[in-house]
């Protein structure tokens, strides 16, 4: 027989319907936006992953300083890799016709291999002033398919919108510490069009492994030894990818050059002095024919006439040779003599050595730079978005959890109440033979049947209505390719499943200890689980303070999971407020967070002349930079920026303690005779790494790069170059208040020689006012203010218009669930606000015991909350930037926690005026019932 | 006649709270139960009427003694156990129904038909309750006395050897609890149900088989009537 106690639940639901509506629509709302995040997530998560074949993307890409030669790239295709040629122009973007830059666009070819188009809407170029362009972009910026823009003047037709695998997220630069899809765009333009379009062209090549990696782990292996043979073959032009190869090459190249340079001299040596005897020579011989010249000097040289007479011509010659040839002429021939042996000698080895150097020579053409490599696995453009998709979900499933955990304390609570009211019920039937497990099924299946029906709804709606408004939210941050919904088993386990499983679980446990009862107590009314039978010992307490403390006690565990809720809601709103709150903080303030208003990184610092190139720009100051990575600590591989700057730098922020504890150093050296830059072999299971210096170097260090990596004053740093092997170890001598990057700032004498730089040498020029005295050939990069504000821009774009919509929802959140509690607390004591009515309480007087009461622990709770919900949002905050390059606090202030605060009680008074209306309509007969 | 012991009460002592508190409700309880008996337990407040009841209906336990139904004693049960008994063997019927408000009459009576394997017959209990017009109705569409018959019902209709009754007429007024008091009758002659009464009215002993009045804890009087009348003459 079917339990007749079946037919109460939906009697029970329509009785209790508000609150049930409630719980239903908090959870349907919550499962239903978390099960159309995953949906989507997971839809276009599988997209992307397809997007590898079906796109056919990079393992990764390198660029070089000039357009390789075919040989070059038949060595770097030894490397088991294919290469494309994935060349690009970047292009001031004209979007609105005013003459003015909108945007910066990096214009392709076609591409018809790798890293291929998705088209969204419209079609792919093919006239020479056609372009397809970046869809998101194209939203951001209002353009549209049939559009002109103008390419740094050039006008070109918009004939597509694309999304390109490999620009999936906007990223100008790898490293760039955020996205951009409002000032950087892609397009792609026919051959002839690209051809057409004049622009400093970029040699980017796009390579792929022969067989791919079969994980991101081989592809990281891969890609390390990848970057290091590519570098080594375009310095030595294909000669060789062996790094001890390339090495003693260099050095056999410096010691045949020095060789021949050698012989050489002693050629041009011989060559003198063959001149030069020959050029003594014809004068000999010019006397020579001088008959009279030549009979005196016989004469004098003791031959008389008859003996002259006798002697040949030779004869004649040789003796006026002897007579004549000085010391200095017999010293040349000697010497010429000895540069003839010597050269004979090593006529061989001579061979040799030219043979060798002439065996290189076809390698000179193809010798090239790295100037930049991006693994795949590494490409930010590439990965950002599909791992923000799954931060996001991981956030969605805790926020979930948390929800689902409060709404089944709700359920349990609401559970509890009615077995109180129930209790003599209770006590009947198990004292007729009900067990404790059907009481337990019974009044938890109402719970359990909500949740699950709100599972369902929720689901369904997560796959029709929020699905599209979590993938709008998407494609407004990301250029996603098309994707297809897929009926998806994690959502339906994590939104339907552990939900239910979490309200069973938590009113099993509730409810079973409330079961545990007794039935004779179940028939006394007498519940309390709590041993202590005295009540507790009040001050003398005003007789109203006492009574609402009493309550208090009564209903603790309804105020608990009202607290909790309250925090709950407290954490959501910090999110809500603090997000833009941050980007506020960034934008209004970034301005005195910088350096500088200018940095220019030159491409030497020294011009073609050899001459420093200097600048009477008032207030400039040379300066020092390089780009290290990490090795360890929350984020491996991190760029980090490190800065060498002047002593008495006016820009930099460290003390003059850094310079004077780096001073010591070098006077221990001195004294000690000892050499910080000796390298020594890291003693880690990493055998290939070095590090350059034995003693570690005092830097400062950003509060930027302290905050997301933990550090403090003493600390030890190891970071490491970022193609290649070698690492600096660094000693955190102080932190200085620089928000706007990870950076470490050291002496620049120090720099200098830490990074085996000539002693004058420098970067750059850091500045406040802008250089217009520096030839622009000489300038490799400019970086202003607005750089900086690109990540500020981006997530205020992406994030920052759906925070007030947040905010009001966790309003509305935090009004149902005070709501529900609130109703709660009243409910359970609706006798006893009736019973004082009964004798003779007005409404006032009884809204100012159990109002006030709510009122003074949701104040408390809300005031509370706000640093647990501080300590939260930091610790979540702390966790999303860990995934990605740089850093930002979130940063709260005064007003952010004031606005919370308010917002909390604006949803508490809407609640308290329900709750005045529900204590009004307690009727006196209430307190008659059920009383025995 | 009934003459075998079917439950038996022997030296049962029960006392709650400890030190000053504690107080001694039952003192050395001692007598026995035939099968099929209308047993009346009577008594003034604090006499231990009801705990006695609650323990027999195993939802108290006593510190000393036993009770045993058939032979099985009840301290030997555990929690188990014990639920079991209630289920197969006991009907319980309290002074203030404590009905389901948001079920039926008949719901409520199904309540207690869903423990048992064989229950009666719904609606011709219903008719014998004298509910069968107002089955479809909720508990607070009733009376106190077709509350209280409704209670019976949920009590009766799995057929337990015993019917517990904590004071069913408690609440009633005279007319409406001679009703019940009838009923009680009609169904101990109907199924043969052991039935222990609860009461303070000491009318209610001329209907009963066997009467036992206690006071301070203990039987000072266990008579069996030979006499009994119908619940219909009873008068108080």
């Amino acid at each position: 027989m079917k339990s007749p106690l079946g037919k109460r639940q939906l009697r029970m639901l329509k009785r209790d319907w508000k609150k049930y509506a409630v719980l239903f629509l908090l959870l349907v709302m919550t499962i239903g936006f978390v099960a159309g995040m995953f949906v989507a997530n997971d839809s276009m998560e599988t997209a992307a992953i397809e997007a590898y074949d079906k796109y056919n993307i990079e393992h990764g890409h390198f660029e070089l300083k000039d357009k390789a030669t075919d040989t070059l790239i038949s060595c770097f295709e030894k490397e088991d890799i294919q290469i494309y040629e994935q060349f690009y122009k970047d292009f001031e973007e004209d979007s609105d016709g005013d003459g003015k830059k909108d945007a910066k666009i990096r214009v392709f070819q076609m591409r018809g291999q790798v890293n291929l188009a998705c088209l969204m809407e419209g079609v792919f170029p093919e006239k020479k002033d056609e372009i397809a362009i970046d869809r998101m972009h194209a939203d951001n910026a209002g353009i549209r398919v049939g559009d002109r823009i103008s390419l740094s003047g050039h006008s070109v037709k918009v004939t597509g919108l694309v999304a390109s695998s490999d620009y999936s997220t906007l990223y100008e630069n790898a490293s760039d510490l955020m996205f951009d899809a409002i000032t950087f765009d892609i397009g792609f333009m026919t051959e002839e069009g690209y051809q057409a379009i004049s622009g400093k062209q970029v040699y980017q090549y796009a390579y792929q492994f022969d067989q791919a990696p079969a994980d991101e782990e081989e592809q990281k292996a891969w890609s390390d030894d990848l970057v290091e043979q590519l570098a080594i073959l375009s310095a030595t032009g294909g000669y060789t990818d062996d790094k001890d190869e390339a090495e003693e090459l260099e050095e056999h190249i410096e010691e045949w050059t020095d060789y021949l340079e050698e012989i050489k001299e002693k050629a041009d040596r011989a060559e003198e002095l063959k001149e030069e005897l020959e050029q003594e020579q014809k004068e000999l011989e010019q006397k020579a024919s001088d008959r009279q010249y030549v009979m005196q000097l016989l004469t004098g040289a003791g031959y008389d006439l008859t003996q002259i007479m006798t002697m040949s011509e030779e004869q004649i010659a040789g003796i006026v040779q002897e007579v004549l040839m000085t010391d200095e002429m017999q010293e040349k021939l000697r010497e010429l003599t000895g540069i003839g042996e010597d050269l004979e000698k090593e006529e061989d080895r001579i061979k040799e050595t030219t043979d060798r150097l002439e065996a290189l020579e076809p390698y000179e053409d193809d010798i090239n730079e790295i100037t930049d490599f991006v693994p795949e696995y590494a490409n930010q453009a590439i990965h950002f978005a599909p791992n923000d998709m799954g931060s996001d979900k991981a956030m969605g499933e805790v926020l979930l959890i948390m929800l689902v955990v409060i709404l089944a304390f709700i359920f349990a609570v609401t559970v509890n109440n009615t077995i109180i009211k129930d209790s003599a019920v209770i006590g009947t039937l198990r004292a007729s033979g009900y067990t404790r497990g059907e009481m337990l099924r019974h009044y938890i299946a109402l719970p359990v049947i909500v949740t699950l029906l709100a599972a369902v709804v929720g689901n369904i709606l997560g796959y029709s209505v929020f699905k599209d408004v979590v993938v709008a939210m998407y494609y407004n941050s990301y250029s996603l390719p098309s994707y297809v919904t897929l009926w998806n088993m994690d959502a339906f386990v994590k939104t339907t499943v552990i939900p239910v499983v979490l309200v069973v679980v938590i009113n099993v446990l509730v409810v079973s200890g409330k079961l545990r009862i007794a039935p004779l107590r179940f028939l006394r009314h007498d519940l309390s689980t709590s041993r202590r039978k005295k009540a507790v010992r009040l001050p003398a307490f005003p007789f109203m303070t006492r009574l609402r403390l009493r309550i208090f006690f009564q209903s603790l565990g309804d105020y608990v999971v009202l607290f909790v809720g309250i925090c709950f809601v407290s954490l959501l709103l910090s999110f809500a407020i603090g997000l833009p709150s941050t980007l506020e903080h960034y934008a209004d303030g970034f301005g005195d967070m910088l350096l500088s208003k200018y940095q220019y990184v030159l491409k030497d610092y020294k011009d073609e002349d050899d001459r420093i190139i200097t600048t009477n720009t008032k207030g400039a100051e040379t300066y020092s930079v390089t780009s290290l990575k990490t090795i360890d600590g929350i984020h491996v591989g991190e760029e980090i920026t490190v800065y060498g700057c002047i002593d008495g730098t006016d820009y930099f922020p460290i003390s003059e303690g850094l310079t004077e504890a780096n001073r010591k150093i070098v006077a221990d050296e001195d004294s000690t005779d000892t050499d910080r830059k000796a390298a020594k072999d890291t003693d880690s299971a990493d055998t290939d790494r070095k590090t350059v210096n034995t003693v570690p170097i005092p830097v400062a260090v950003s509060t930027a790069y302290a905050e997301k990596f933990h550090l403090s004053q003493g600390d030890s740093i190891t970071l490491k170059e970022t193609y290649e092997s070698t690492t600096y170890e660094f000693y955190v001598e102080e932190i200085v208040d620089y928000e706007a990057a990870l950076a470490v700032f050291m002496p620049m004498t120090v720099f200098n020689e830490t990074f085996d730089m000539e002693a004058d040498a420098f970067a750059g020029y850091i500045s406040n006012e802008k250089i217009t005295d520096i030839d622009e050939d000489y300038i490799v990069q400019e970086i202003t203010q607005d750089d900086f504000m690109k990540i500020v821009n981006q997530l205020n774009h992406s994030m920052g218009g759906y925070m007030d919509y947040f905010a009001v929802i966790c309003v509305g959140m935090a009004a149902l669930l005070i709501y529900l509690l609130t109703k709660l607390i009243i409910e359970k004591n609706a006798v006893s606000i009736s019973m004082v009515k009964v004798l003779g309480y007005t409404n006032g007087e009884i809204n100012s015991i159990y109002i006030v009461l709510t009122s003074i622990v949701t104040v408390l709770s809300a005031l509370v909350s706000l640093l647990i919900s501080v300590a939260g949002i930091q610790a979540m905050w702390e966790s999303v930037m860990a995934e990605l390059n740089g850093w930002f606090a979130i940063y709260m202030g005064r007003n952010d926690f004031v606005e919370i605060f308010v917002l909390i009680m604006v949803a508490y008074i809407i609640v308290a005026f329900f709750d005045v209306r529900r204590i009004r309509k307690v009727p006196l007969t209430e307190a008659l019932k059920n009383v025995e | 006649m009934i003459e075998e012991k079917f439950l038996e009460i022997s030296q049962v002592y029960k006392a709650y709270g400890t030190g000053d508190s504690r107080q001694e409700v039952l003192r050395g309880m001692d007598f026995s139960v035939a099968k099929g008996e209308f047993c009346v337990l009577l008594g003034p407040s604090g006499s231990g009427k009801s705990t006695l009841l609650n323990i027999i209906g195993g939802i108290d336990s006593a510190d000393e003694g036993y009770i045993s139904i058939n032979g099985d004693k009840l301290r030997d049960m555990d929690e188990k156990a014990l639920t079991r008994y209630r289920r197969k063997h006991l009907g319980y019927v309290f002074q203030l129904y404590n009905l389901i408000p948001n079920l039926t009459v008949k719901e409520n009576i199904e309540v207690g038909a869903y423990l048992s394997d064989q229950p009666l017959e719904l609606d011709e209990l219903l008719k014998t309750l004298g509910l069968y017009e107002h089955r479809h109705k909720l508990p607070n569409q009733l009376s106190g006395g077709q509350q209280q018959r409704t209670s019976i019902g949920r009590a009766i209709v799995k057929n337990p050897d015993i019917l517990l009754c904590d004071e069913p007429t408690g609440a009633l007024d005279y007319n409406t609890s001679k009703e019940i008091l009838k009923l009680i009758e009609d169904v101990n002659q109907k199924y043969g149900n052991t039935i222990i009464m609860v009461t303070h009215n000491e009318a209610i002993q001329h209907m009963a088989d066997h009467t036992i009045k206690l006071r301070d804890g203990q039987v000072r009087k266990n008579t069996v009537n030979e006499n009994k009348i119908s619940a219909v003459d009873l008068d108080w």
